[in-house]
């Protein structure tokens, strides 16, 4: 006999199965914890730099973070695979039904978490009821000193204080690939463009696609043999569009 | 103290006073109302007119229309093309700041007309691709002489056309209301 949670459970899966548009996978093995992608993506998302005292205060605005743990009782330490974090684009994110001011909605056409800036209103609610704790919010205007304002990427918004603000899958150069491609009337080839932080990763270790069509490397990864792939906090039901592949060695 | 000064505006001479009060107030405010929807003052009075008159396309001047999110402001450079011959008429005042900024070297400070803001994210090329016309959005330039803006370029103007471009196209609506598509 099915029961009601059985019957959720078994909706979130069939909502799994069918998962989003685009997806990422970071393969744990190979990833060295270089932080270049945190660099990366600083720079391709306008970041801005909240200084020493900001940063103390747990206010760094990273979008993408370097996770490591150690694993084992204190003699026989270990430490795990080091595990960069990011806003998960989950399907069914916990941020989105929080927000008074719908200012993170779920994008109908491509399928990720979006950030409105000019309606967040900065009650951080989604940050608290984010399982994954990737949101980041303008505390103040931080000051980019000259000439650093000359590195902008103008298509990205310059955030002002108060604003909460995430990562968004690049999805500005999904929109400039999809106008590349359109102005040269083709379809989006797989792997075309990435995000900052796969193109900056040395060791390749990020991959980012599509998650829809099965011929993708993303999806590939994601389904090959017996992965190893997991992702984060599934059992909360958020349907996150990360796969770790995380085979367990140090 | 109060009922003093009631008194004395009630008067015939105290009606007047607040009549004129009121009346000063009023105007400085539509002055200062008609001030933001002046167009804004450029080193050229440029003729958008005269140039459309001549059968120079838009895309001739704004090329990046087209090709990508900026339609662009011509380079000093394009307008002396044509203008390095007709200056030596020596018949046209407004060609003096042109000259001096080719002859110097320096660039001409336009002031750009149609803006949007910095979390607006607009591209050109997707809208031409759908078979908008420059005068769509931006009025017909053979009547005006610097450009200006026909009407208040807001989101519910944007989103208005959006819809009606849709039309019963559900995935082209999704699409085109999108938050994604233009706030990033």
């Amino acid at each position: 006999m099915t029961t009601l949670a059985d019957l959720k459970i078994s909706e979130v899966k069939l909502a799994a199965e069918e998962g989003g548009k685009w997806g990422m996978v970071i393969d744990q093995d190979i990833c060295t914890g270089c932080q270049a992608c945190v660099a990366a993506c600083a720079m391709e998302n306008n970041i801005p730099f909240v200084g020493e005292e900001d940063s103390g205060y747990g206010r760094a605005m990273h979008w993408i973070r370097i996770e490591r743990f150690w694993q084992g009782e204190y003699p026989e330490v270990k430490m795990t695979n080091q595990q960069p974090m990011m806003c998960q684009q989950c399907g069914s994110a916990p941020c989105e039904p929080v927000c008074p001011a719908f200012a993170t909605v779920h994008s109908q056409a491509e399928e990720l978490n979006l950030q409105v800036y000019n309606r967040c209103v900065g009650t951080r609610y989604c940050a608290n009821n984010c399982p994954y704790q990737v949101r980041t919010f303008n505390w103040r205007d931080y000051e980019r000193p000259e000439p650093l304002p000359n590195q902008f990427n103008p298509d990205v918004t310059v955030r002002r204080r108060g604003v909460m603000e995430k990562c968004t899958f690049c999805i500005q150069r999904i929109h400039q690939a999809n106008h590349k491609a359109k102005a040269e009337g083709r379809e989006l080839m797989d792997g075309e463009f990435t995000t900052a932080c796969a193109q900056a990763c040395p060791s390749n270790a990020i991959t980012f696609g599509r998650v829809d069509k099965k011929d993708t490397q993303v999806y590939q990864m994601m389904h090959h043999g017996q992965s190893h792939g997991k992702k984060h906090l599934e059992e909360l039901g958020t349907l996150p569009n990360i796969t770790y592949l995380n085979g367990g060695g140090a | 103290m109060l009922k003093k000064i009631f008194n004395w505006l009630m008067q015939p001479i105290g009606l007047i006073a607040v009549g004129i009060v009121f009346l000063s107030v009023f105007s400085a405010a539509v002055y200062g109302i008609s001030l933001t929807q002046q167009t804004p003052p450029q080193p050229i009075e440029f003729p958008h007119q005269t140039h459309v008159q001549f059968g120079i396309q838009c895309l001739y001047c704004h090329p990046g229309a087209a090709k990508g999110p900026a339609a662009g402001i011509p380079s000093q450079a394009k307008c002396w093309a044509c203008h390095n011959q007709i200056e030596k008429t020596g018949t046209s005042e407004l060609l003096a700041p042109l000259k001096n900024a080719v002859l110097s070297g320096e660039s001409i400070q336009w002031v750009p007309v149609a803006i949007v803001p910095d979390f607006v994210q607009f591209n050109h090329r997707a809208h031409v691709a759908a078979g908008k016309n420059c005068e769509d959005c931006h009025g017909d330039m053979s009547k005006v002489n610097i450009a200006i803006n026909p009407q208040v370029m807001n989101m519910g103007w944007c989103l208005n056309c959006h819809i009606e471009t849709a039309g019963e196209d559900e995935e082209k609506l999704i699409k085109l209301t999108d938050c994604g598509t233009c706030h990033y």
